[in-house]
């Protein structure tokens, strides 16, 4: 099974937390105007980012994060930059996808 | 015509000073007391956003309470007794001569026992052995364990009642003492607020709700920066205010020294969201209006506030907007000042803290400065906020007080004559 795209994680995790088909999340979505996040949607969405792909956001950056595009660059930029071995970050993608599994089951 | 309620004794806990003298003189001269954290220093601080805070340092329970007392009560319990006892006694209050249930407690506190909290559960959760859970946990946690521990060394036996609405919670405590004796049910209040809660659980969870400030954890005496264009969010403090009040008749039965009357009170929910306020300000503005209508007085004669001001980015600015809206073109000629630029939030100690300075400032006409007010925001510009000391006669005063929980408190202050 092909891994899935940090695009389409973020994408997958934002449509879990709003509760709506992914298809309908796009990059240039912003997250306050479009997806009507306020701060504190935004910070437990972010919370939920940070621990799916072992990453520490902090506060200063928050601002960066308007849109959906925003986050999915914001992550990239933290999480391809860094390439470890190869294991590490397919077992991290695994359990993570495992989790998203499950949530969409007790949908 | 309810009965005229004024302020006869005060006491306080705070990051920068214990007891009214010292905390006064220290509020004067705009002392910080936000350092490097030290509370948990065990834990690996670095993985914390926000290292800095508002600390009651070198606080030594047993210089104040006797050893059996101090170890049964958690560290706010601890500060709301020092802090009442000092209140008392600057009051002149003999509970020998008063009748007992003509005396209430009210307190205010956000978090409560939390040192206490936090040890028992981690051991519980680590070890599994619930029968070394220790048996004073319960009267520890429960949130109205300092109001009674606080009844219990004074020998109040009128109402006792802990006001938990966080950040708001010691404002709401002066106001409900207010209606406490404006409705005849007591003569005097013992109104404390208090909080301690710069500890790992708690402090890590202001952490997540990025609600603390972050970026000056090397120069923790500009981290509290109200209405800054810098400001980045709040500075956890702890600490304890008391404050007695009383009916005027029972004050001058006993001939009381007065500082200050407190003259109306409001009490408002945004009913909007638990950790947002309304961008607007239109609510806080109508707390405002609905405390001075309250108190029978109106915007113009305001000339002194003690404003919540948080330093954090949203809250600031619609606190200032709010004051704008109410006060219009007469807002910059109202001195303002910020308390927790140098004490920090202390959450449910803040209201009290604030008004204990609200009766220093009327009965001084002192302003303490508000710290790290060098490059106004001009989404907040305030005139009357200044960076040293003022003198003014103030008349009347108003404290603001805004809590988690989409609460909002304000209270009128008035010189007594």
């Amino acid at each position: 099974m092909a891994l899935a795209s940090v695009a389409e994680r973020i994408q997958i995790s934002l449509a879990d937390y709003l509760k709506r088909d992914r298809r309908t999340i796009t990059p240039a979505y912003s997250l306050r105007d479009d997806l009507g996040l306020d701060s504190m949607a935004t910070i437990e969405l972010l919370f939920r980012i940070e621990e799916a792909f072992e990453i520490q956001i902090p506060d200063e950056d928050l601002h960066k994060l308007a849109t959906v595009g925003d986050v999915i660059a914001y992550v990239e930029g933290k999480v391809i930059p860094a390439p470890q071995t190869s294991a590490k970050p397919a077992t991290r993608i695994a359990s993570t996808r495992k989790k998203s599994a499950s949530g969409k089951k007790a949908k | 015509m309810s009965a005229r309620v004024v302020i006869t004794g005060l006491g306080v806990v705070s990051p920068i000073g214990i007891g009214i003298a010292e905390f006064w003189k220290a509020a004067l001269e705009g002392r910080s007391g936000i350092s490097a954290i030290t509370s948990f220093a065990d834990f690996p601080l670095e993985t914390y956003r926000s290292r800095v805070a508002g600390q009651v340092l070198n606080f030594n329970p047993a210089q104040y309470l006797d050893a059996t007392r101090a170890e049964r009560v958690d560290r706010y319990a601890q500060f709301a007794l020092v802090a009442s006892t000092e209140a008392v006694t600057d009051a002149g209050l003999r509970m020998d001569q008063e009748h007992p249930h003509r005396v209430a407690v009210i307190v205010g506190a956000g978090m409560g026992g939390m040192v206490m909290g936090e040890r028992e559960i981690t051991q519980l959760y680590q070890n599994q052995r619930p029968h070394r859970v220790h048996p004073n946990f319960i009267p520890t946690i429960t949130l109205n364990s300092a109001s009674g521990i606080v009844a219990m060394a004074h020998g109040a036996k009128g109402p006792n009642l802990t006001i938990s609405t966080a950040c708001s919670s010691s404002a709401h405590a002066i106001g409900q003492g207010l209606q406490c004796i404006r409705t005849g049910q007591a003569d005097a209040v013992i109104v404390v607020g208090a909080d301690a809660s710069i500890t790992p659980l708690v402090f890590a969870g202001f952490c997540s709700l990025r609600a603390l400030s972050t970026t000056y954890n090397d120069a923790p005496e500009r981290a509290s920066r109200p209405f800054d264009r810098g400001r980045d969010g709040f500075v956890m403090g702890e600490g304890a205010g008391a404050l007695i009040l009383e009916s005027l008749a029972h004050a001058k039965k006993r001939k009381a020294r007065i500082y200050a009357e407190v003259a109306g009170y409001a009490a408002t929910s945004e009913a909007y969201h638990m950790v947002i306020p309304r961008e607007d300000g239109a609510e806080v503005a109508t707390t405002i209006r609905l405390a001075m209508d309250n108190a029978g007085v109106t915007p113009a004669q305001i000339d002194y506030i003690n404003a919540h001001a948080t330093s954090t980015p949203i809250g600031d600015a619609v606190e200032a907007k709010a004051i704008r809206q109410v006060f219009k073109s007469r807002t910059d000629r109202i001195a303002i000042s910020a308390t927790k630029s140098m004490v920090g939030h202390t959450l449910g100690a803040a209201g009290s803290i604030a008004g204990a300075v609200c009766a220093l400032s009327i009965q001084s006409g002192q302003i303490h400065p508000t710290l790290n007010y060098e490059d106004p925001d001009p989404a907040c510009a305030l005139a009357g906020l200044t960076r040293q000391s003022q003198r003014r006669s103030i008349k009347v005063a108003l404290l603001n007080a805004f809590g988690f929980g989409s609460n909002n408190a304000a209270v009128v202050f008035k010189r007594f004559a």
